[in-house]
């Protein structure tokens, strides 16, 4: 199971025994004493929440022209900044259901803060939907609410889809989080010393007492909850590329854009959970319990789900040229030679060309290195979803009705705001919850430790 | 104060199973263990009966889906019909969709309730606790309970054998 031969270093590093464990995460948490550079990095955060704070008052205030959008381009990067914080939410999901599923030991020590991750990235994608409509205090006319219009949401509508895709996925998420939670709020509720401490884990660990029978159930519900987890979280991005595929705008008219689409979403999703665990474990000095390993793998399943993304660049440049609309191929020549052509050839150098230098496994295990390519393809997933939102309307059928959008500063402070309110939760969840999920590492260390 | 039972601490899970099965060989039913993570042998030692929940999840879920498309019918075909150059009202492709995430909602809900409900969660307290050595604290730290209404049951016997199972403590604990 945790063969610990040079070629995969072992998931656990170290022998590690019970009290250790759950004290060194526990404490984490209940000492309160972070360091100083976790604080100074949280202000930083707190600033870019401001941003975002104050951007959304000014786009509300003066509406969705204070963004870059115009005619013929309507849709923006509040679109762009959806499908890019959907997608990254995905590779919680596949780290703590898929893996649970596939019986993966290594995803013990990563799966809570992957699902947290995709809980406050669900939680950022679902705000820019509603900031697009130009009238955000209207979204709920999306939901079946009786009301004194007496309409009904439009069924066969892609956004309506979404809504649903979108309020399911987080709630489910949260769920699953939620209940993985609960035997460690246990823990924490039994170690803490203040009075508060206890009162806030007590509640929230619902009176878990670990009792034999309590176990066997939610081993079984666990797994159906992931059973589940995994067909949602596929429906949920291949719903959100149905926004585009459903028009017959070309560039957005495409079947590719399903599968496509979800394998862009993993591979954001594993950059960012590199960009988040590789600090993470210096920070906090868990690198024997988030080891080597487990960045080696996270970096393995990025190439995977990159070179299908890949392929899905180069059918849709095939698929344009075979359609033999003329549409469809100026679109695509204009994309890769027309105004966005220097975002297109960037976001081709990040996503397939930085890529294919996790090949290397001294690549892999350079961490700093490992932390740079993570952010680069972070961009380029972008930039991807900002260059398949724009360039479609911007050479419609029509070509006396091309056009261009332009970024403003409103569209950099509300992405740069959406991510520091990002990094502002995920810094809270480390300073609240536990971050590493101990009765997973725990009963890994027990099974390695009978390995021995 | 009447008693519930006497509470053994094994430091591994080997010894809780142990414990556990030399307890059920010498004809105790009516015990519960405890432990930070899930040991699997216990579900065989304890007779824990194999859970139903699964079929409350499929459940949930075929009500969620058959409610929420049973709603766009009704507001398709009934309540608000609006033909649009001749289409069917009741198109079903697209429906399936909204479906769909209804069915995994209603399964998600259902088995997450159905788990709090099955183990009588939220609960504010129960007798364990009153165990001083019941605790998470340091993790690792494995409990058998033996009831007092177990028929079996004899304070000072019980004890005895729960001692010589290898229990690092044994503790009485109080209803």
């Amino acid at each position: 199971m945790a063969e610990a031969s040079t070629n995969s270093p072992a998931v656990l590093r170290g022998r590690h025994d019970f009290p250790e464990i759950s004290g060194r995460i526990g404490s984490i948490v209940l000492n309160g004493r972070l360091p100083r550079h976790f604080w100074i990095a949280f202000l930083l955060c707190f600033l870019l929440v401001l941003l975002f704070l104050y951007s959304i008052t000014y786009l509300i205030a003066v509406g969705v022209g204070a963004y870059g959008i115009n005619v013929p381009v309507v849709w923006g990067t509040m679109i762009s900044n959806f499908v890019w914080w959907i997608g990254i939410g995905h590779a919680g999901t596949l780290i703590s259901a898929v893996l649970l599923l596939l019986r993966q030991p290594w995803r013990a020590s990563i799966n809570r803060f992957a699902e947290a991750m995709t809980l406050f990235a669900v939680a950022m994608a679902g705000l820019f939907p509603i900031l697009h409509l130009g009238r955000p205090w209207f979204f709920y006319w999306l939901l079946p609410l009786p009301n004194v219009h007496m309409h009904w949401p439009q069924w066969r509508s892609p956004l309506v889809w979404d809504f649903a895709a979108i309020a399911t996925y987080a709630t489910v998420s949260l769920l699953f989080w939620y209940m993985g939670l609960l035997p460690d709020l246990a823990v924490l509720r039994d170690r803490a010393r203040s009075r508060g401490a206890q009162l806030f884990y007590g509640i929230l660990a619902l009176g878990w007492r670990g009792s034999a029978f309590h176990w066997s159930r939610y081993q079984v519900v666990y797994f159906l909850l992931a059973a589940l987890a995994t067909p949602l979280v596929v429906s949920v991005h291949s719903i959100v590329s149905l926004d585009f595929t459903f028009a017959i705008t070309p560039g957005y008219h495409s079947t590719i854009f399903p599968p496509y689409f979800v394998a862009g979403a993993l591979l954001s999703g594993f950059a960012m959970v590199l960009t988040i665990a590789i600090p993470l474990r210096w920070a906090f000095s868990v690198r024997d319990m988030i080891t080597l390993r487990h960045m080696d793998n996270a970096a393995k399943l990025m190439i995977a789900a990159g070179m299908v993304v890949a392929y899905g660049y180069v059918s849709e440049a095939f698929f344009a040229w075979y359609s033999g609309e003329p549409y469809e191929r100026a679109m695509m020549a204009e994309r890769a030679l027309g105004p966005y052509s220097p975002l297109f050839w960037t976001m081709l150098g990040l996503n397939c060309g930085v890529l294919q230098l996790l090949w290397f496994r001294r690549i892999r295990r350079n961490m700093p290195l490992l932390f740079a390519i993570a952010i680069a393809i972070n961009t380029g997933m972008w930039i991807e979803r900002y260059i398949i939102v724009v360039t479609g309307p911007s050479r419609d059928y029509l070509p006396s009705a091309w056009g261009e959008q332009s970024l403003t500063w409103l569209d950099f402070g509300i992405l740069f705001g959406s991510i520091g309110t990002f990094f502002a939760l995920v810094f809270l969840f480390i300073r609240i919850l536990p971050a590493i999920t101990i009765f997973e590492v725990e009963e890994l260390a027990e099974e390695e430790d009978k390995l021995r | 104060m009447s008693l519930y039972g006497v509470m053994a601490v094994f430091a591994d899970s080997e010894g809780l199973v142990e414990a556990a099965r030399g307890m059920r060989e010498r004809g105790y039913r009516r015990m519960d263990a405890f432990s930070p993570f899930p040991v699997k042998e216990l579900d065989g030692i304890l007779e824990i009966p194999k859970t139903r929940l699964p079929w409350v999840v499929l459940a949930g879920g075929i009500a969620g889906a058959a409610l929420v498309y049973g709603l766009i019918w009704y507001s398709v075909e009934i309540d608000y019909p609006i033909n649009v150059g001749g289409r069917p009202l009741h198109s079903w492709p697209p429906f399936v969709v909204i479906a769909f995430e209804a069915g995994i909602l209603g399964a998600a809900f259902a088995g997450f309730l159905g788990l709090l409900a099955a183990n009588g969660l939220p609960r504010y307290h129960h007798p364990i606790f009153n165990a001083e050595s019941f605790s998470y604290a340091r993790g690792g730290q494995f409990y058998l309970l033996i009831e007092a209404a177990d028929p079996k049951y004899r304070k000072g016997v019980t004890k005895g054998q729960l001692t010589r199972l290898g229990a690092e403590v044994v503790e009485e604990v109080k209803a």
